[in-house]
């Protein structure tokens, strides 16, 4: 082998590797350092290996940071339950309208994040149809409301990052052996044991994708509940929102967003650990 | 070579191209690295050129605070000059307004605005934290020919070196008459009755008085326990629900949508409420003013034309288009006798021209009390508050 040639994975590996350092490796540098500074906005903020920014960050945040694990976890839990049939619907039942139906499920995030939350706003609104609808139905009391709820920053959550469950999840199927499967029923499975056993466990990679790309940045998402919500469902992206451009406490935003990075790493590798590494590798298990 | 020598032979590439990317990477942090952040910019204040406007300007602006179209001020501008203005209403709140320039501004730049419209105080500290040019008045022989004389001179800006009234107002309470009728007093918005359906400003500055006020507190004399007790107070009621939310200028789309019976807000903001049988009155208990100010950012472009815009403002016929479609309060002498001969219910229009009764005892926009950190604490406290 030639010794160019040696060089070549390094060489595909250089873009994306420049990207990492100069949009992952330096912004985590400057945030780091900016969070062991002390001082105020009107003073400038000093570098003085502030460690207690850390812990001093989270006082005060506690309900908003499990009420971020709360609204993340519901919206992951529904967008799953609303993706996994649409995708399945779409992958194996819909026939010639498969991409239609694919287009139909994507068109609409063609428009701005910002602008389908300001939507929903409509939609939700006290005098809206949908509400009356709710009313009649007794789901939600007479003078009650859906807008300025936890209720209203689930649905907003479950709605903007519905697309990154469907798609994860449709390609995880559509790969589907479904030889596997008529084999599962030639072998006297019933549809229910068929897909419990053989088409669920081979989608799993799909579902493990579409948990963590819906999971870990509706936990960081501050826009729905700026929006849909109000005074008591501020996420803790609002707090930080908060902390950075209104109260201008760089340090102390910096830290806060340090501890909620690590928090969710350690929950995802979690994650990944009790859904086993079989499934989030997609490799067929060893007999 | 064998298999062994040339894994060994990888390795310590691999070793040598790490290290040297590492060190690339702390040499590239080195150099970038290491300013300091926040404080005051440094630099010496400019000062804006004056001369004959051409070219473009761009200008923020809160929603709602022109008339608007073809035959409106801003194209009235455009063909009187020969100035293509880019009029941009993304002025929702000072601090929020604030945080989104602050990092340009810290370095000199405005973003591409040549003139925005802030309240007094956040002028004041945007002018201390250097952020805004300063101009002279020979620039701006029409505004100081026209300004009344309670606006020659500010507490924020005594000489009138960096800020210009743009129009000012007062803070109450718009009512939705027709769902709630009764609510004339900043109290009033307690109540139980309208549980959820009452937002409040999140300008500290506009709420924090007002409920005071409605204590009982005297907001001159005040301390920062007082400040800090009603925003307990307000906490109690955000937590319970009784508060929808804070908000800047959207308060005026949860009014037309109906979504909220009654809001704390601004008195001239009538052309941004869609909806019938919504009125904007005085609380019982106490009233707030503010006087919006034009500034000039530093490094704004074209800073002759933002100084004619400023001329062109005060022109007495400009501003009594302005004033009819806005009723906000004019700092601009003989607008009063203009719109009397065109429309004499406008001209005696109490919110453009508010008698002495309407403002006597109103606060201004007050700063919290006390030492820097007393403030600080004061801000913090609030701020988490409206984020809830």
């Amino acid at each position: 082998m030639t010794i160019g040639r040696r060089f070549i994975p390094y060489w595909l590996l250089l873009p994306g590797a420049v990207w990492l350092i100069l949009f992952f490796v330096v912004p985590m540098y400057f945030m780091g350092e900016l969070a062991l500074r002390s001082g105020t906005f009107e003073t400038g903020f000093t570098f003085d290996w502030q460690f207690s920014n850390f812990p001093d960050s989270l006082e005060g945040n506690e309900e908003q940071i499990i009420r971020s694990f709360w609204y993340a976890g519901v919206a992951t839990i529904l967008a799953l339950l609303i993706a996994y049939p649409l995708a399945y619907a779409i992958a194996l039942q819909s026939g010639r309208w498969k991409l239609l139906l694919l287009f139909a499920v994507i068109a609409p995030f063609f428009t701005t994040y910002l602008i389908r939350t300001i939507a929903w706003k409509t939609i939700l609104a006290d005098s809206s149809p949908v509400v009356d609808i709710l009313q009649a139905l007794a789901l939600i009391p007479d003078d009650g409301r859906v807008l300025a709820t936890s209720g209203a920053v689930i649905a907003g959550l479950t709605y903007n990052f519905l697309p990154f469950m469907i798609l994860p999840i449709y390609a995880s199927i559509e790969r589907l052996d479904l030889r596997l499967v008529e084999a599962a029923k030639d072998l006297y499975a019933s549809s229910r044991q068929a897909f419990l056993r053989v088409t669920l466990p081979m989608t799993a990679p799909g579902i493990v994708a579409g948990v963590l790309l819906t999971f870990i940045p509706a936990y960081g998402d501050y826009v729905n509940a700026a929006i849909l919500g109000g005074t008591n469902q501020a996420m803790i992206g609002n707090r930080i929102q908060s902390l950075y451009l209104f109260q201008r406490d760089y340090p102390e935003a910096a830290a806060l967003s340090f501890l909620m990075m690590a928090l969710i790493l350690v929950v995802v590798l979690v994650y990944i650990r009790a859904a086993g590494t079989e499934a989030f590798m997609g490799e067929d298990e060893e007999r | 070579m064998s298999n062994q020598s040339k894994q060994s032979f990888t390795r310590k590439w691999r070793w040598l191209a790490g290290a040297a990317a590492g060190l690339a990477a702390a040499l590239v942090l080195a150099a970038c690295g290491g300013d300091d952040v926040g404080g005051e910019r440094e630099g010496d204040v400019e000062v804006a050129e004056g001369g004959r406007p051409t070219g473009e300007i761009t200008i923020s602006q809160w929603p709602g605070y022109i008339d608007p179209g073809s035959n409106g001020t801003v194209a009235e501008f455009e063909q009187r000059f020969g100035v293509n203005v880019n009029y941009i209403e993304d002025v929702n709140d000072n601090v929020q307004f604030f945080g989104k320039l602050q990092p340009q501004l810290d370095q000199g730049q405005s973003g591409g605005r040549s003139l925005f419209v802030v309240t007094d105080w956040m002028a004041k500290q945007m002018y201390d934290l250097g952020y805004l040019q300063e101009f002279s008045h020979e620039d701006l022989q029409t505004v100081f020919d026209n300004i009344l004389p309670q606006f020659e001179e500010s507490d924020s800006d005594p000489e009138r070196k960096f800020s210009i009234p743009w129009q000012g107002g007062l803070t109450g309470i718009w009512v939705n008459t027709n769902q709630a009728p009764e609510i004339r007093a900043v109290e009033d918005l307690f109540d139980p009755k309208y549980k959820g359906k009452v937002t409040m400003l999140a300008e500290m500055r506009d709420t924090m008085p007002l409920v005071m006020q409605s204590q009982g507190i005297d907001v001159e004399n005040a301390t920062t326990d007082d400040w800090l007790n009603t925003i307990d107070l307000l906490r109690e009621a955000a937590d319970s629900g009784q508060i929808r939310r804070f908000t800047g200028n959207e308060y005026t789309e949860d009014l037309t949508s109906g979504n909220v019976v009654a809001a704390i807000g601004w008195s001239g903001d009538a052309s941004l409420i869609g909806r019938e049988g919504i009125e904007w009155r005085r609380p019982t208990d106490g009233c707030d003013t503010f006087f919006d100010q034009m500034v000039i950012p530093v490094g704004a472009p074209n800073t002759a034309a933002a100084l004619a815009f400023m001329n062109f403002a005060y022109r007495p016929e400009v501003q009594a288009d302005i004033a009819t479609y806005v009723n906000y309060v004019t700092p601009v002498e003989g607008v009063q006798e203009i719109l009397l001969q065109r429309d004499p219910e406008l001209g005696r229009n109490e919110l453009i021209f508010p008698p002495p009764e309407l403002t006597e005892g109103c606060t201004a926009d007050p700063n919290p009390p006390g030492s820097a950190e007393d403030q600080q604490e004061v801000t913090e406290e609030y701020q988490d508050l409206i984020t809830g």
